[in-house]
């Protein structure tokens, strides 16, 4: 089950932050997406040492915790996405699909032109968007 | 010889250079973004966006009838059609539909159930007094008055407010008798 | 997907923006003009550029994303691409559009035969506005190598027309 995902800025600034869970565990997967951010920036500046690819913007599996595993995105404005989840098998391709839809939803949030770049994503529709690609995580298909 | 036939939206669309919406979409967010900061108040972006659109309107009133093939309107009614399925659709790329005629033919509502303007577009709470789209009822009132038509175009509808559809409101003032401004081929 | 308009919609709108901030707002002040104009183009450029990179690798260096707004990002607003690019290799590019849609397609012509008594005024005029004009494509561009994590300034030069150069000079 995904549990949260994250939008963040070039200048690690958060931008979004929706979570999944009844739980209150806010400030836990607050700290668990601050800690990718770490992982993305060895990642992304030393490519060779951690054997990633070059510059693909889909990062892969950022880091295993005892509970979650963390998934990351870099797109080429800079600009992080982070998906946390409980999921033990996660297919590749359902991950890069994930990715894919966000970036989309993503793109359109900043495209009205009442959304002010690098301050948080307010708008309720990219709210429903997100919803509904987390639902449909790993069904395989819609697009 | 025999008048040439208007031509359809689609065809007249079909032939004129096209570009990616996007680009016109989101020049114009950009605009009204920056009009709401230079101006302040939502009054006078509405006013100004009007002012442009009534700018436009006349200057996009020539190309439309070199275009279209549309010589002249019999009346009013003809003219509301031609401006919904034609220019509209030459422009804009949607086509509108007419309805809610008065009596007398010279008020009217002109339905959009999409247009590019408003892709991406959610209004904050602060600009809920503002027509996004006021460009469109500048431009219809430009074109018009260059066709000696004086008329007085309002929103009744706005989907960026919650309505189910863009409506304005067209409402005939005047008519300045034509005198053949456009010559005739023979 | 796939969305188009008329390609006079576009420049309508750019021709009447400008004016309303030459003529209306700004008045005495082409400067506040102008810096609106450029601002009103650099958020285009932003939002462009999120739109045009989505399903694209990153760049790895500055002379990628140059080359990108050379050729991909040029074709998608113009039709076409950059003619000629070039470096001195120290953050200055100057990209050259031999010819620029939105001076020939807009008519801000000054080539025009001019038989008024008033050339040079009436010259200098059109010339003021056509460099009006091209504020909106520098914060275009502006905007887009911003984005894209390249901060910069740029400039027109339309010394050569219908040629337009555009110098950008990156910062730091």
């Amino acid at each position: 089950m995904i549990v949260c995902v994250s939008v963040v800025g070039h200048q690690n600034n958060p931008l979004y932050l929706q979570s999944f869970t009844e739980e209150d565990d806010a400030l836990k997967l607050h700290h668990v997406v601050h800690c990718s951010l770490d992982v993305i920036d060895e990642r992304v500046n030393n490519p060779k040492k951690t054997g990633s690819t070059l510059n693909e913007t889909f990062l892969g599996l950022l880091y295993p915790t005892e509970n979650y595993k963390v998934y990351g995105y870099l797109t080429n404005t800079k600009v992080k996405f982070i998906l946390v989840t409980t999921d033990v098998d996660v297919r590749d391709a359902d991950m890069r699909n994930f990715f894919r839809r966000f970036h989309s939803a993503y793109v359109d949030a900043v495209s009205n032109p009442f959304h002010v770049p690098g301050k948080k994503i307010t708008s309720r529709s990219f709210a429903e968007r997100v919803s509904t690609i987390v639902k449909s995580f790993g069904l395989g298909g819609a697009v | 010889m025999a008048p040439i036939a208007p031509r359809s939206g689609d065809a007249v669309f079909a032939n004129v250079e096209r570009v990616n919406a996007e680009l016109f979409t989101l020049t114009y967010g950009a605009i009204v973004r920056q009009l709401l900061t230079d101006l302040e108040e939502v009054e006078e972006v509405n006013k100004q966006l009007d002012q442009m659109g009534y700018n436009i309107g006349i200057r996009l009133i020539d190309e439309f009838l070199a275009k279209s093939n549309v010589s002249r309107c019999v009346d009013f009614k003809e003219t509301a059609e031609v401006i919904a399925k034609v220019g509209f659709k030459m422009f804009l790329g949607v086509s509108a539909s007419v309805t809610n005629w008065d009596a007398d033919g010279t008020c009217c509502s002109l339905i959009l159930e999409d247009n590019p303007l408003v892709d991406f577009v959610e209004l904050p709470d602060t600009c809920q007094g503002l027509y996004y789209c006021n460009v469109l009822s500048g431009v219809i009132r430009g074109a018009l008055e260059m066709v000696s038509m004086k008329t007085e175009v309002t929103w009744v509808r706005d989907m960026l407010r919650g309505d189910d559809a863009y409506e304005l409101k067209v409402k005939l003032l005047k008519q300045v008798p034509e005198e053949y401004p456009y010559k005739d081929d023979e | 997907m796939g969305r188009e308009v008329s390609e006079s919609c576009v420049d309508n709108l750019i021709i009447e923006m400008v004016s309303a901030y030459c003529n209306r707002f700004y008045e005495s002040k082409p400067d506040l003009a102008a810096r609106r104009i450029e601002a009103i183009g650099y958020q285009v450029g932003l939002q462009l550029s999120e739109r045009y990179t989505m399903e694209r690798p990153r760049f790895t260096d500055h002379l990628e994303a140059i080359k990108f707004i050379c050729k991909d990002f040029w074709s998608e607003v113009f039709k076409k691409q950059i003619d000629n690019l070039k470096t001195n290799h120290r953050g200055t590019f100057v990209l050259q559009d031999n010819r620029f849609r939105w001076l020939t397609r807009m008519s801000v012509d000054t080539n025009q035969t001019n038989t008024d008594s008033s050339l040079d005024t009436a010259e200098n005029k059109e010339t003021q506005s056509a460099s009006m004009h091209l504020y909106f494509p520098c914060g275009i561009i502006r905007g887009a190598l911003t984005s894209l994590g390249i901060p910069c300034a740029v400039s027109a030069d339309m010394s050569n027309l219908p040629a337009c150069s555009f110098v950008v000079r990156i910062k730091g």
